[in-house]
This record gives C-alpha cells, structure tokens and sequence, in this order.
C-alpha cells in the first residue's frame, strides 16, 4: 500500500466530513485505492488514508482523515480538524437532509479548525440522476456566498473524484506557496496572491502528526 | 513467615483503600480478592506443575504461588516501604522511590505467571483446539484447513483422542446447565476459556444475568421476557415515532444496511436489528443509539440463530425468514435482552463525549508506556495518537478488527468475566496491540503505523488465537491491576 518513505514536497492534512452515509469512506476510498464499496460499513471515531498527486511539479503528500459521521462522535471527530488545511464537506445530492446540515458542518468547522482551512463543497451520488433532491444550482450559489469551492462527484462511477482532491490540494497549495513568497520576498506576493494567508506549517516532531509538514521550501528548491 | 506475608498484604491493601478512595483507584482495586498472584495467608502451597491442568482453578491455585516462590522478598521490601509510607499519601517523590522495588516484583510475577499461564493455556488449547472449531466452520470455511494444521502439532501432546476432550469439556457443562441450582460462578470459570457451540446459546443467556440460575424457573422466564419484549415492540416501534426518536431511527436504518455480510442484506434481519437497538435507544436515553452498536448485537444474533439451525449450517447462505415466525421473535428477544444485560456494564462508553471510551484510550496509553517502554516509544516518536486506533477497539469491543468467529470466541470471555469485562477489556486491548510489537517496531512512519494499525490482518485468526489475547490479558490484569502505582493516572 502507498505508505512508505516516497519523498514528497509538501504534506498536506485533509478531512472528509458530513452526515452519516453521504459516502465519504467511499470518496476516500476511490481516491486513495480506487475501490468503491455499495455496503462498506460506518466509520467508527476516524479512519485514515494517504496518497501523493502532483501538482504544479510538485509532489503533494495528502493525509486524509475520514469522519464519522454521527453527531455522537462530535466530540471525538473534532479533535482531528486541528491541523488540517482542507475540507471535503460531503453531503448527499439525493437527500435534502445532508444538504440542510452543512451550515451545521461549516459552523463545526469555524469553531474547531484553522480560520484559513481550505473549503470544498462536495455533492456526492451525482448518479442518482433520478433521485436529485438538491438542485446544482442552489449548491453553487451557496458555496458562492459562503466563499466555497463546490462540486459534484460520484464515488460510484468515479465521476470527478480525482478532480475533487486535485482541485482542494491545489487551492491549498497555492495557500501555502503564497505564504512561502511572503516570507521570502515581499515584492512577489501580489503577483501570486492577492492577500499573504497565514497558515501555520507544524514541524515534523510535534506530537500533532506532521500534520502540515513542509518539506522542502521554495528557497531550497533550486539546489 | 507466610502468615506475616499475609498481614502485609492486608496493610497493603488496607492502606490502599484507606487512602486512595478516588476513581482510579476503584478502578484498578475492582475485585481485589479474586485476583491471583496476591499474597495469601494460605498455608498450603501447591506445586506448580507442567502437566496438564485444565481447569481456571488450577490456574488460580498455580499463580497464587508466584508470589510465594520467589516473590517473597520483594514482598517484604514493598510492604515495608508501603507501610513507612502510609502515613502520608504517596507524593510523585514517594511514588519514584518505590518504582525500582515495583518495577522487579512486576517482573518476577510476570515471568512466574507467564510460564504458569503458558502452560496453562497449552493445556486448555489443545482442548479448545480439539473442539473442532465448531463457528469456524460455520462462519468461514477457508481458515478450517489451517485449524487443522495446528491442531495436528498439538496432537502428540496430549494423550486422549479429540473426540474424549470435547465430550469432556461438553460434559461438564451439560452437567453444569442441567443441575437445579447453577452455580454460575462455575460456568463462568468453565466458560472462559471458550465455551462448545452445543451448549453456547444457554451458557450465554445465564452468563449475561438473562436467566435465573434456578432451573425450573428458567422456561417461566424465558416465556416472559420473550412477551416482555414483544410488549416493547408494541409500545415503541409499531407506534408513531416521536419526532426526538426520528432522528435515532433514520441512523440506524442508514447504518442497518452497510453491515456488509449477506446475511445483514435481508429485510427480515435488518428489520429484526432495527427494532433491537431502537428499543435499546429509546430505553437508554442517555447514551442512545451509538454507531458501531449494530455490531455488538451481531455475536448475539449469530449465537442465537444457531440454536434454531443444525449445527454446521451455513449462516451466510440462510434465508433468515424460512425461519418459523415464532422462532424469530425468540431469537430476537433473547439479542436484545442479552443485549441490554452486556453494555449495562460498559454505558460510559456511548454517553455525551464517549467519555468512558476517552478514559479508556488514556489507561491503554499509560498502561503501554509501562509495560513496553519501546512501543509506546516508538509509537510517540511518530506521532501516533492512541485515540487515533484505539477508539474503535473499544467502542466496537474489537468486532471490527477479529473475525466474527473470533468475536463470537472473545465473547465467551467477556461474558464470563461479567461486571469486569469493561476492565478486562482494556488489558484485551492491551495484548492486542502487544501482539503487533515487532510488526509495528518495523514501520517507520506515521502513515505505515496509521494503515498498519487500522487494518491489522486477523483474518487467518482461529479460537487458539483469542484464548491466547485473553491469556495475555488475564497476565497483564493481575500484574498491573492490582498495583495502582504501577499506572498513575494523569489528570
């Protein structure tokens, strides 16, 4: 399995949350194993996965930290968005009950995660077609106002998936270049970004589990 | 100079009592006088033999004599230092100069009951191992074959033929179920190192408090409870809902369905599991419905069925409804108040927070840091959090990381230890996790510990296993338990 000591660039703690049955095991697992399970059981507290993508040449290690989703576990769950600079927020586009419970999930997120956690909005099941209880639309507009990316996937047929995880690592990688340049030359941020964000990289020692670990930075990149 | 051992040991106790009346202590203080390795003032001591002693009497008569045989001195130098302590309440200074003192006789014990428990266990696994393996064959045909394979290298060792032991084992709880009058702390000594599927499904009833140990009252109120429950049925879950248990509803009936197996795909049994744990819930306000909750009823279902079905059957091919209506409520029943009877003991573990669970996690941690300074070690240094593995184990009782067949085995111990198990379980946990040292000494990074730990391969596991995790645990339980100092709680 893709443990192990391949290098990578940047590690980068991501967590899938959102109600019970929404199919975040399956996003994880399609994601890290690309296996897909119609009856794979509950998430017990949290359950973890990794594996590395490239992007902008660089390889990015994700850590993925799958939730339960039973409000029960609360308490437990939240113990594990510290650290973590991404966010799939899963609900199910053919219940209107998991779509109604992401304010829910955000307000979770603003009280127990980083003030600069990068937010995606993920529709899952896009297909059951035929069952739709929550119009794209409404979700788009939604993540709009509350400044999320969005989109929809399906676990199922693998639908957007890989596009889902390339896409938060990439926004989280800019997050961090941008932040990289701030500290190096102050004249180049505004050409990356447009405002310096402030996330904490953790070091490798801390019992927080590297959460956000930066390898290698930008600096060093030349030798 | 025995007797004097004994006074010691009671002023140990004494002041123990005396002076630490706080949560941890009655933790770790929890039925004290059972527990071998103490020192008795039993004058007579027995010698530790080899042979094969098979009952859990032996085992307690043998391991008492740890402390006697070589103990003695250490004894002494503790209690002594126990007893100039006593006046004051151990300070962390105290608590440091005792720990070299601790640190041997631990050893000492251990080594003394390791060897007993070994051979012990050699003993009573070969006649476990005799036993055919009855749920194994049920439940998984594949691993049977390996079962075989051991059993054959045990073969030579023992002199009597499978079928003798297993008659034998059978026998005696025949004997046990069919007196008028159970002594149940009996079947529970009988019943712990597994119990033979024949005999399974009423073992468990009287172990779990279910049925009174009375035999003619037994049917009477087996009849009872059975209409008890089909009365809660009425009054709970044919009714409306109300819209507070809606919320507790729609969460089992999304979880019901992701139990994987074949035979949790049929509408009859995930009707049946539904009604099982929403009564649960609603009766339980305040813990309710706690996922992973579902698998804790299936050791019970699976048992119970069985009962209604040849021994040898299929369970995964059963069509669950060509089951007689009036057999299925029985069976239902009977899970539920089993049930109801087995989580009483450990209802911390599902209220607000799972803060029973979060407690838990920390006497694992403390106990591996004392235990296996190396792994715990080793485990820190990658930045492994206990909660992030172990929470499951003990919210799920381990039915997520053991076969069901495995599950079903461990349950005969946990069962048998009753009121304890929630203790016994987290020295269970322990061995479990001492059982992957050297594969997890191996893995050196966070991510390779974190999927090791998350998917540790049971698969292959037979009953020989388990009776040797609950060996490892009971040896663990009596060396740690009933040392408070051993494990200083952190607030």
């Amino acid at each position: 399995m893709g443990t192990g000591d391949e290098e990578y660039d940047y590690l980068f703690k991501v967590v899938l949350i959102g109600d019970s049955g929404v199919g975040k095991s399956n996003l994880l697992a399609r994601f890290t194993r690309n296996e897909f399970n119609l009856e794979s059981k509950s998430t017990i507290g949290v359950e973890f996965a990794t594996r590395s993508i490239k992007v902008n040449k660089k390889i990015i290690k994700a850590q993925i930290w799958d939730t339960a989703g039973q409000e029960r576990y609360r308490a437990i769950t939240s113990a594990y968005y510290r650290g973590a600079v991404g966010a799939l927020l899963v609900y199910d586009i053919a219940k209107q009950l998991t779509y109604q419970n992401v304010e829910r999930w955000l307000s979770e997120l603003r009280d127990h995660a980083d003030q600069n956690i990068v937010i995606m909005l993920v529709g899952n099941k896009s297909d059951l077609r035929h069952l739709r209880a929550v119009p794209a639309d409404e979700a788009t507009a939604f993540a709009e106002a509350n400044n999320l990316s969005f989109i929809e996937t399906s676990a199922l047929d693998s639908t957007n998936v890989e596009t889902a995880f390339e896409n938060i690592l990439t926004e989280i990688h800019r997050k961090v270049s941008a932040r990289q340049m701030d500290s190096m030359d102050g004249d180049e941020i505004d050409k990356v970004c447009m405002k310096p964000i402030r996330i904490d990289a953790t070091t490798a020692n801390t019992n927080d589990s590297a959460a956000f670990q930066i390898k290698q930075f930008c600096c060093n990149a030349s030798a | 100079m025995r007797l004097d051992i004994g006074k010691m040991g009671d002023h140990v106790q004494k002041y123990a009592s005396d002076n630490d009346m706080n949560l941890k202590n009655s933790f770790w203080k929890k039925n004290i006088r059972n527990l071998p390795g103490r020192a008795s003032p039993k004058k007579e001591s027995k010698s530790v033999s080899s042979s094969a002693s098979t009952s859990f009497d032996d085992f307690q008569e043998s391991v008492s004599d740890a402390w006697e045989i070589e103990a003695e001195d250490e004894i002494l130098r503790i209690s002594a230092r126990e007893c100039a302590n006593s006046a004051h309440p151990p300070a962390s200074s105290c608590y440091r100069n005792r720990f070299p003192y601790d640190v041997k006789i631990s050893k000492r014990v251990a080594h003394s009951a390791a060897v007993n428990v070994i051979n012990n266990h050699k003993a009573s696994i070969e006649e476990i191992h005799k036993s055919k393996n009855y749920s194994n064959s049920d439940l998984q045909g594949e691993s049977s074959s390996q079962t075989y394979k051991e059993s054959r290298h045990t073969e030579n060792r023992i002199n009597f033929s499978n079928s003798e032991v297993d008659t034998n084992k059978l026998t005696k709880f025949q004997v046990l179920l069919e007196s008028n009058l159970l002594q149940l702390e009996d079947l529970k000594k009988l019943s712990w190192s597994g119990v033979p599927v024949e005999v399974r499904p009423m073992t468990w009833r009287l172990l779990a408090g279910y049925l009174p140990t009375s035999s003619e009252r037994r049917q009477q109120a087996l009849d009872r409870k059975r209409i008890d429950y089909a009365n809660l049925v009425k009054q709970y879950y044919d009714t409306d809902k109300d819209e507070v248990y809606k919320d507790t509803y729609r969460q089992i009936h999304i979880d019901i369905p992701r139990m994987s197996t074949p035979l949790f795909q049929q509408t009859t049994v995930q009707e049946m599991f539904e009604r099982i744990l929403f009564i649960w819930a609603i009766r339980h306000p305040a813990s309710g419905y706690v996922q992973g909750m579902n698998d804790l009823v299936t050791p019970f279902y699976v048992v119970f069925l069985q009962e209604y079905l040849p021994i040898g059957t299929n369970i995964e091919k059963l069509d669950v409804s060509s089951i007689s209506k009036k057999n299925r409520d029985s069976l239902e029943a009977d899970s539920f108040w089993c049930l109801s009877k087995f989580l009483d003991g450990i209802q911390d573990n599902y209220i607000f927070a799972q803060l029973g669970i979060q407690y838990k996690v920390n006497q694992l941690k403390e106990l591996i840091q004392r235990i296996d300074g190396t792994l715990h070690g080793h485990l820190m240094k990658h930045g492994i959090d206990y909660l992030q593995f172990s929470f499951r184990w003990m919210n799920n009782l381990l039915t997520r990381e053991l076969p069901l067949r495995c599950s079903i085995r461990l349950w005969d111990t946990y069962l048998a230890e009753s009121d304890c198990f929630a203790t016994f379980q987290l020295y269970v946990c322990a061995a479990f996790l001492l059982h992957w040292r050297q594969e997890l000494l191996e893995e050196k990074d966070f991510q390779g510990l974190m999927i090791m730990l998350q998917n540790l391969q049971t698969q292959n596991w037979t009953d020989t296993d388990i009776s040797l995790l609950v060996a490892e645990a009971y040896r663990l339980k009596f060396t740690f338990a009933d040392a408070p100092n051993h494990l200083t709680t952190k607030r």
